[in-house]
């Protein structure tokens, strides 16, 4: 992500609430303020379409992080 | 970190001190009638006349207890220091131990030695390690995983070119550069109009490459950019070429080695280079001010790397153009002034002044356009072998300046717009007229270059020059 | 570990802030990075079908595996050939 951002694209990574302490940790080290959606964890056992439904749920939160 | 004993006698030595090594039978004979607690800070092995010296190589209890002197030799009691003395004196020793007859075989006294936390390079790593450095700037933790050279660039610090990593050390030791307060304000730096402290300039002088005694000229420069009329913020905001020039006068030229002879305007001199560049990170950095963001130069111009030099003084008939711009003759002084570029004026035929001032004059009338008039304000650089037509005719600088305003009026007529089938110029009013290429004090002349060649340069300006833009500014530089 | 001082004015509470987003997605190309964690793809694929919905042009991206930064090759290509990018799915 911030070597999109370093090439002048910005960007949004979305992420499961597992991932909320590690992106917290990695941004303090690297001094960087990504733009982050977390979705709830679990992904790996959910079935598609409970999967497009998190892609439909989170679509806005995501869009507002891409415009000013 | 050893703990200090709470009550009782501790003494801080070196091996590498001929007064602690005397006072060795004398630090046993302690340990012997009232026990003593000894801190080496080289050798833990030393003194052997007491049971077990305490390994300080780390200077940790050298530093808190603020040893300057060794032997030290201090009295604690519930856990405060009651009594200190340094180096050897019976009865010195004698009083913060409260024991006599000690050392008899000893001279009366002898001096210490420099104590080892206080040596130059050690003292500034302690204190970084006790947070002692009165450094106010955040700290960035640059992990091991990363390369601190591309972390720099990452961040977006760097004019482009690598950085110098600006660690506390290297900062601490810019600012020795400098008897100025690390906390000293200088101004408002433009876009963001963010304080330039002496701590922050110095942290972009380690950067940009300068030794701290280059920093006092840095100083100047920041000072002088940051004069109101200097007008920094349109300088930096422009679609134009400009960024600030730097001209160093007076004996700091010679004391940090700056060039101003062969490639003055070149590569190749650290100061040269160093100076002018941490000018241009502390706008970028403090100041907020970029290309393409706040700076909208169309094409700029290579001197926004670094455009810095140092007037050629020596042997020159001419007043120095700090002295011209009213500093007193001998001290040292910057002036900056919102230039670009180099236009060169080749000219190897003149043997006459006013053949040459021609020759100066019609290269000055073509900056911008030669429908321009007046376009900006120019410094004029003359080479040593030009400035010798002018010295061996008898010219001062004042009959130069006189020469080349004369020779920059222009017919209105060929300035108007239209004319010579260039639809760039002014108005038709001023058909019938004379029309100057520059405003009044609007030229500069300095002397530097190499002795060998005859090519003198022009420095143009910004549109925006005189009382409605930006003037050129002369400061002092204070230590 | 190095530490250096900041040599900025401090005024971004990080040292890199973000890049600045513009006004709104009309005209502009989104791509939608998938890191190759298993289960994301169905997650991206879906976001680039309601985005294509609304009008906004997608362009599909994958990284080779996820346990290595996106190669320069795919880091190029992206940069080039959209405005904006969402990555995902990391768990």
């Amino acid at each position: 992500m911030a070597d999109l951002e370093a090439r002048g694209i910005p960007t949004v990574g979305v992420a499961t609430t597992e991932f909320i302490q590690g992106a917290a940790a990695q941004a303090k080290s690297l001094g960087t303020d990504p733009a982050l959606v977390f979705i709830p964890h679990p992904v790996q056992d959910r079935t598609d379409d409970e999967l497009k439904q998190l892609a439909d749920d989170h679509l806005e939160a995501i869009l507002k992080l891409l415009v000013k | 970190m050893s703990e200090l004993p709470r009550d009782g006698l501790v003494a801080v030595v070196k091996r590498d001190c001929p007064t602690c090594v005397l006072t060795a039978p004398v630090l046993g004979e302690l340990a012997r009638r009232a026990g003593i607690t000894v801190y080496t800070q080289d050798d833990p092995s030393f003194p052997d006349t007491v049971p077990g010296p305490v390994d300080d190589l780390g200077l940790d209890i050298s530093h808190r207890l603020a040893i300057e002197i060794v032997p030290t030799l201090i009295r604690l009691d519930a856990g405060h220091e009651v009594d200190r003395t340094y180096g050897w004196d019976r009865a010195e020793w004698e009083r913060v131990a409260g024991i006599a007859g000690l050392g008899i075989d000893l001279p009366r006294s002898r001096p210490g030695c420099g104590a080892k936390n206080v040596e130059p390079g050690i003292i500034e790593r302690l204190k970084i390690r006790f947070n002692e450095t009165g450094l106010v700037s955040r700290r960035i933790a640059i992990g091991n995983d990363e390369d601190e050279y591309e972390a720099m660039y990452a961040r977006g610090w760097s004019d482009g070119l690598p950085l110098v990593p600006p660690t506390e050390e290297r900062v601490l030791r810019m600012l020795d550069g400098t008897s100025r307060d690390p906390r000293e304000v200088l101004g408002l730096v433009p876009p963001d109009l963010a304080p330039a402290t002496v701590e922050k300039i110095a942290i972009n002088a380690v950067m940009a490459g300068c030794k701290p005694e280059q920093l006092p000229v840095v100083l100047a420069a920041v000072e002088a950019v940051l004069e109101e009329s200097f007008a920094m913020h349109g300088v930096l905001a422009t679609t134009m070429f400009v960024g600030p020039v730097v001209v160093v006068n007076g004996p700091i030229r010679r004391q940090i080695g700056m060039n101003a002879k062969g490639n003055a305007l070149g590569q190749g001199n650290r100061a040269n280079g160093a100076i002018g560049r941490a000018l241009q990170l502390v706008i970028r950095n403090i100041g907020g001010g970029r290309p393409q963001e706040v700076d909208r130069a169309t094409l700029g111009n290579p001197g926004k790397w670094t455009y810095c030099f140092a007037e050629d003084e020596e042997g020159s008939s001419w007043e120095p153009l700090s002295v011209e711009r009213g500093i007193a003759p001998g001290k040292s002084a910057v002036t900056v002034f919102a230039g670009f570029g180099l236009q060169g004026v080749v000219d190897r035929k003149s043997r006459t002044p006013e053949s040459l001032a021609r020759s100066f004059a019609e290269s000055l009338k073509t900056l911008f356009n030669v429908k321009s008039a007046p376009p900006c304000d120019a410094m004029l650089v003359v080479c040593p072998e030009h400035h010798r037509t002018f010295r061996e005719a008898g010219w001062t600088k004042a009959r130069l300046y006189e020469e080349l305003y004369k020779l920059c009026e222009i017919p209105g007529e060929e300035l108007v717009a239209g004319a010579k089938g260039i639809a760039e110029g002014g108005s038709a009013s001023r058909i019938g007229t004379m029309v100057n290429k520059f405003r009044p004090g609007g030229l500069m002349i300095v002397r530097a270059g190499g002795d060998a060649g005859m090519f003198s340069g022009i420095i143009g300006g910004w549109s925006s020059s005189g009382p409605r833009g930006s003037v050129p500014i002369t400061k002092e530089v204070k230590r | 570990m190095t530490v250096l001082l900041d040599p900025t004015s401090e005024r971004s509470p990080t040292s890199r802030p973000r890049l600045p987003r513009p006004e709104g997605l009309d005209g502009l190309t989104i791509g939608i990075l998938d890191i190759a964690k298993s289960r994301g793809d169905v997650f991206l694929r879906r976001l680039g079908e309601r985005l294509g919905e609304r009008g906004i042009a997608v362009r599909h991206y994958a990284k080779p595996t996820n346990t290595r930064p996106a190669p320069l090759p795919l880091a190029q290509r992206i940069a080039t050939e959209v405005d904006l990018v969402i990555e995902g799915l990391s768990d």
